[in-house]
């Protein structure tokens, strides 16, 4: 059995985009072919798995039986991957969770794989929660995510304050979601089907839609954009799937 | 072979380089031969092609999407008809910015359309500047200078290298200046004029003909291109063919 991997998607302020980078994980690992399940924590309606519901369950991670559908579950399941959406004020409390029920300490050992994607907002509020975050990601793949894809201008962020906090974080390593225009995002919304489905111009249902080539022609040069971040943190070799020597690029989801 | 839908993109970075004018002959060109034509002016502060030509030519804005969607939809659209455009020099970086970022010429080609730049030449730096940037961004486009002999007697050939060795720069001959007050009228159109304008040809007769021809020259070097191209790969895709 291949190492599991967990990627936990979080941030402890809403309406900063962790659905829609979580989006793009799922996107990234169906175009890599990577089994890959996901967990949307909005409960009870989630809007991750309006985008993805076949691999997608609500759970609420702060329930005993949810956290063990979630983790006593790693080992067995054909998944390569977790993705877990964590609900906006949630991340801290999940990562404590974590710790607690010793899953933490089996990330330490190596036998789990995990990465922390700590969605940023533009507040300096943000900056305060990397440093509750921090304690908890010592072991993990521990990744700051600058989400742009809605126009945030991360204005309150000067140099030297910046600087300040990264200092702490030896690991973290950043990435940037660069901004999407906004009217692909909103079709991308009103179709209700992942990015890659959008940009090879695919109903709910693997029909053929009839979206705007304009549109498609954003979201597709939009997802490869945040894909190459992703290669640029070598995502594959983090979650331990054999990557081809250059990743199927979004051009092939043209319809 | 399939027959392709050529798109001809007027496009200049400079005002006044006679862009429209060129526009303007070449949809009086293909209506002469009655060609099912889609024009676009993309000059939306001051439409002059949409104003010679207000039943053909549609005006768009393509600064929001809700623009850009009117004129790249329609341009991969299931029509056989020639669409040409009219890129003003205001919408000229972001037009060819657009184009890039979505993909425009592959998913043209895909459906059987070629984008084809016709780029107003002028001795501007910028002119050679944008001409040399434009080569890079679309390697395999046909780009074709035009030098227009009213806006600047002399031009450098070695500024404005062709894409393809068959297609060279098109010269569109100086007028004198009172008869080029005669085509700028808001009615004057050229097919017309060849047509309904009896007697010995006259300076206009000729300069027409001149431009016409060079189109129709134009026309026949991009379909003997395509057609080396289509049995390059057929005699690729079966190399035997032939050998006894």
């Amino acid at each position: 059995m291949a190492k599991p991997s967990v990627i936990v998607v979080g941030a402890d302020k809403g309406g900063v985009g962790k659905t829609t980078v979580s989006r793009t994980l799922l996107d990234y690992f169906t175009a890599h072919h990577v089994p890959t399940r996901a967990f949307d924590s909005e409960a009870p309606k989630g809007t991750l798995k309006r985008f993805h519901p076949e691999v997608t369950e609500i759970v609420d991670v702060t329930l005993i039986p949810d956290q063990m559908k979630i983790f006593d579950t790693l080992s067995n399941d054909e998944s390569k991957v977790t993705v877990i959406d964590v609900r906006a004020g949630l991340l801290s409390p999940t990562l404590r969770a974590l710790r607690d029920i010793g899953f933490l300490d089996s990330v330490k050992k190596g036998q789990i794989t995990f990465a922390v994607f700590h969605i940023l907002g533009s507040s300096l509020a943000s900056l305060n929660e990397i440093e509750e975050t921090a304690p908890f990601t010592a072991d993990a793949k521990y990744f700051l995510v600058k989400n742009y894809v809605n126009n945030t201008s991360f204005f309150e962020w000067d140099q030297a304050t910046h600087a300040a906090y990264f200092k702490k974080l030896k690991n973290a390593v950043e990435i940037t979601i660069p901004k999407l225009n906004e009217m692909a995002y909103e079709q991308v919304e009103l179709a209700s089907v992942p990015f890659l489905t959008f940009v090879a111009n695919k109903g709910r249902n693997g029909d053929a839609a009839n979206y705007s080539f304009v549109l498609r022609g954003y979201v597709r040069h939009w997802l490869g954009n945040v894909w190459a971040e992703y290669d640029r943190i070598k995502l594959n070799d983090i979650i331990g799937t054999v990557a081809p020597a250059k990743g199927p690029r979004v051009e092939a989801a043209r319809s | 072979m399939a027959q392709q839908t050529p798109i001809y993109i007027v496009a200049s970075p400079r005002p006044h380089v006679g862009k429209t004018v060129l526009a303007r002959l070449l949809i009086e060109f293909f209506r002469s031969g009655r060609r099912p034509l889609l024009a676009y002016d993309l000059n939306p502060r001051d439409p002059v092609l949409a104003g010679y030509f207000p039943k053909l030519v549609t005006p768009i804005d393509i600064a929001d999407t809700r623009g850009q969607m009117m004129l790249f939809d329609r341009l991969i659209g299931r029509n056989a008809a020639t669409r040409i455009i009219d890129v003003g020099y205001g919408a000229y970086d972001q037009f060819f910015n657009i184009m890039a970022e979505i993909g425009f010429v592959r998913e043209a080609r895909r459906r059987m359309i070629e984008p084809i730049v016709l780029f107003a030449a002028d001795r501007a730096a910028v002119s050679v500047r944008a001409y040399g940037d434009l080569r890079h961004g679309l390697p395999d486009v046909t780009i074709v200078p035009v030098h227009n002999e009213f806006i600047s007697v002399t031009c450098d050939k070695d500024d404005f290298p062709p894409t393809r060795a068959a297609c060279r720069m098109i010269r569109i001959p100086r007028l004198s200046q009172m008869v080029r007050g005669v085509i700028d009228r808001p009615s004057f159109s050229f097919g017309a004029y060849m047509v309904a304008t009896p007697g010995t040809p006259t300076e206009i007769h000729d300069w027409i003909a001149g431009v016409f021809t060079e189109f129709r020259e134009l026309e026949l070097r991009l379909l003997m291109g395509t057609l080396a191209a289509s049995l390059a790969r057929g005699s690729a895709a079966s190399p035997g063919r032939g050998r006894m």
